[in-house]
């Protein structure tokens, strides 16, 4: 059941908007920005920052346009006199007691009181009292609270009333004493509390972790989805100097709406681990990639692989996998490290769930076994190729079992026993690709930075072993892969690159996104 | 063929090496005795240089002797020829320092853009030439090295006061 459509102008352009929506929404719709702090499309409408009031023509005062329904005919006025005026003074106000410490801030260059204040603002402050102080406090979990930079929109309160269902924080005090405050005995420990750190307008909740690390304009950001568990969040991995300083949850309405969770959030020191795998190996040694290849077909010839592979993996790799075993004859086979669930109740179907990697779904789809355990059933004279698996986590017996073992991976092989080729390849932050999450939502990842070495795709090197192997396999791209597989596999029909975008696409009947 | 070479047979005193001599020494002797100097007798003299002169750099410190630097970044973001590494930390008040920071002199083209954008006004080009070292790797000055020199610091351009009377 849809609304009725609206028609009404906000500066001047004709927008048509379904009844109900906030003026708010609807000049984002326009392509205007309504200044606003304590509004958040993921958040109750709270309406205490005054930061957003627009002119509406024949209203008798500024009407607050996150709280205001649009109306028929209705002739908005974001940028007039009258609206600017309210807003330099309403920023005026909440600079009173704002430090300037924007170099010291680690919100400077993302804060939006200060995109503000350069924006619309006034050139100096006319208050001449000493500033209001309060001491840092630390707010438990990963947040640091700094509550003079605070300018109370309460979208964090709001996020863990509503959203959290864990009412930990509330405004305290009143007037110009009022901070935010924990209650009594609890913290920000919550699974998903760090998400009050995003939605902090201004640095006054801060992440300890990432605190004194890095300046917002020096971070590269690149669009990726989190391997943490199956729900495949979607986020914006940011680099300095080519090492992950941060991940961000880059919103989604059909997955994780604007939220990552902590776990996810913090787990990311792996991508910049230092004991790679960097250079091709053939018989235990260093080789060129093209030595170390012929050294696999050789371990292969007439032996059936049995592939055990880190379901994190992507689409196309678990593809290429399939095509490899259908060659050689074999399994593909992969195991799901379990952890404690943790829902995010305002939020449906939201959850850090239980399976601990990105892409059992689409594993499966292609082909590959679930299974507790992946190395039984190795038979004398396999070939056990790893994909992307802990050298040390292989046990010795399966070791002991096969013929050859073959090493495609991101750790340092070097400790394993009949290593007959070793390939590195990339992490999932340095190569581009497809992952499926539990709903069967198919979502691109992109690279956000270089690989150690010569450390190549994973579907690059799987894609010149499948040459080596006598298919044909002349991929340039991931993208070419991808199209490979959407034509030869039914679920995945008709979906490319270009039409999952940076926001998925589930597959053919899944109930992906069904919910919401 | 030979080459004629026709010389030419001038009178005594357009040849006579004499007059020339005594005109030199005339004016030799006249700069002992004339006040107009023009050469400095450096390094026991040396020029008064502009206050606007961008030598290489100085950072300032506090009454305690901790540089004033916050490590906002400003300056490596500012910075055209990408010559300063600064590597934030956090001391033991919780004030955020830097843990690294370094000027590569070399590559520095002396834009005075540094000082120009530090909020703290702590990190300044000095009015200072004398920069010989005896090994390239002592032109990356340090932290260190930087708050110990003495030298006087550059005066920005000051719109108030364009000619800088």
């Amino acid at each position: 059941m849809t609304a009725p459509l609206v028609n009404l102008t906000i500066e001047g352009r004709p927008v048509s908007v379904p009844a109900g929506t906030s003026i708010l929404e609807a000049a984002k719709t326009a392509g205007v920005l309504i200044p606003h702090y304590c509004y958040h499309p993921g958040l109750p409408v709270a309406g205490v920052c005054r930061m957003c009031l627009v002119d509406v023509e024949k209203a008798p005062k500024l009407m607050p346009s996150c709280a205001t329904a649009v109306a028929e005919g209705q002739v908005v006025h974001v940028h007039n006199d009258k609206s600017l005026e309210a807003r330099k003074g309403v920023l005026e106000l909440l600079l009173i007691n704002h430090p300037l410490d924007c170099p010291i801030c680690d919100q400077s260059g993302e804060c939006e009181l200060q995109d503000y204040t350069f924006q619309e603002g006034r050139q100096d402050s006319r208050y001449r009292e000493p500033k209001r102080f309060n001491p840092v406090e630390d707010f438990g979990g990963d947040v640091l609270y700094v509550p003079n930079r605070c300018i109370l929109c309460t979208r964090c309160v709001r996020f863990m009333d509503d959203v959290h269902k864990d009412a930990v924080l509330a405004v305290g005090e009143r007037g110009d004493r009022a901070v935010i405050t924990t209650a009594p005995d609890a913290g920000l420990t919550q699974p998903w509390a760090s998400n009050v750190v995003d939605l902090c307008p201004v640095g006054a909740l801060l992440s300890k972790d990432f605190l004194n690390k890095a300046r917002a304009w020096e971070l590269d950001r690149s669009a990726s989805v989190c391997t943490g568990c199956s729900q495949g969040c979607n986020i914006v991995v940011e680099t300095r100097d080519n090492a992950v300083v941060r991940l961000k949850p880059r919103a989604n309405e059909a997955v994780n709406a604007f939220f990552m969770c902590d776990e996810g959030r913090l787990n990311y020191r792996w991508l910049n681990r230092q004991d790679r795998c960097a250079v091709p190996m053939a018989n235990g040694a260093p080789a060129e990639w093209s030595t170390a290849i012929a050294a696999a077909v050789g371990a292969l010839n007439g032996k059936r692989a049995h592939v055990v592979a880190n379901a994190s993996l992507s689409n196309e790799v678990f593809f290429l996998l399939k095509r490899i075993v259908g060659k050689t004859g074999g399994s593909v086979k992969f195991d799901v490290p379990q952890g404690a669930e943790a829902a995010l109740p305002g939020v449906e179907d939201l959850a850090l769930r239980a399976d601990r990697v990105a892409n059992a779904t689409g594993a499966e789809a292609f082909g590959a076994a679930r299974t507790e355990q992946p190395y039984a059933g190795v038979s004398a004279g396999d070939v056990l190729v790893l994909v992307d698996v802990e050298p040390s986590a292989v046990p010795s017996t399966a070791l002991n079992a096969a013929s050859a073992v073959i090493f495609i991976g991101t750790a340092d092989p070097s400790g394993l026993s009949k290593l007959t080729a070793a390939f590195p390849i990339a992490n999932v932050v340095e190569s581009d690709g497809t992952l499926t999450n539990l709903r069967g939502r198919v979502q691109r990842f992109l690279q956000a930075k270089a690989a150690p070495g010569q450390a190549r795709p994973a579907w690059f090197a799987l894609a010149d072993l499948l040459i080596a192997l006598g298919e044909k396999a002349d991929y340039a791209t991931a993208s070419d892969i991808f199209a490979a597989l959407a034509t030869s596999t039914p679920a995945f029909d008709g979906m490319s690159f270009d039409s999952l975008g940076l926001k998925g696409t589930p597959l053919a009947g899944s109930m992906a996104g069904a919910g919401r | 063929m030979t080459i004629k070479v026709k010389v030419l047979d001038r009178p005594i005193e357009q040849v006579s090496y004499v007059r020339a001599t005594v005109k030199g020494l005339a004016l030799t002797f006249k700069h002992m005795v004339d006040p107009h100097k023009v050469t400095v007798q450096y390094p026991d003299e040396r020029w008064d240089i502009s206050p606007r002169w961008r030598g290489t750099h100085r950072m300032l410190t506090t009454e305690d002797g901790k540089a004033k630097c916050v490590a906002c970044g400003l300056c490596p973001t500012v910075c055209p020829a990408n010559c300063i590494k600064l590597v934030p930390g956090e001391d033991e008040q919780g004030n955020r320092y830097p843990l690294v920071f370094e000027i590569d002199e070399f590559r520095c083209i002396f834009c005075g853009y540094c000082q120009e954008v530090c909020p703290e006004e702590a990190i300044h080009v000095g009015r200072h030439y004398e920069n010989a070292e005896y090994s390239r790797d002592s032109f990356v000055y340090d932290l260190q090295r930087l708050t110990e020199q003495t030298h006087p610091v550059c005066e920005m351009w000051d719109p108030a006061d364009q000619k800088g009377e």
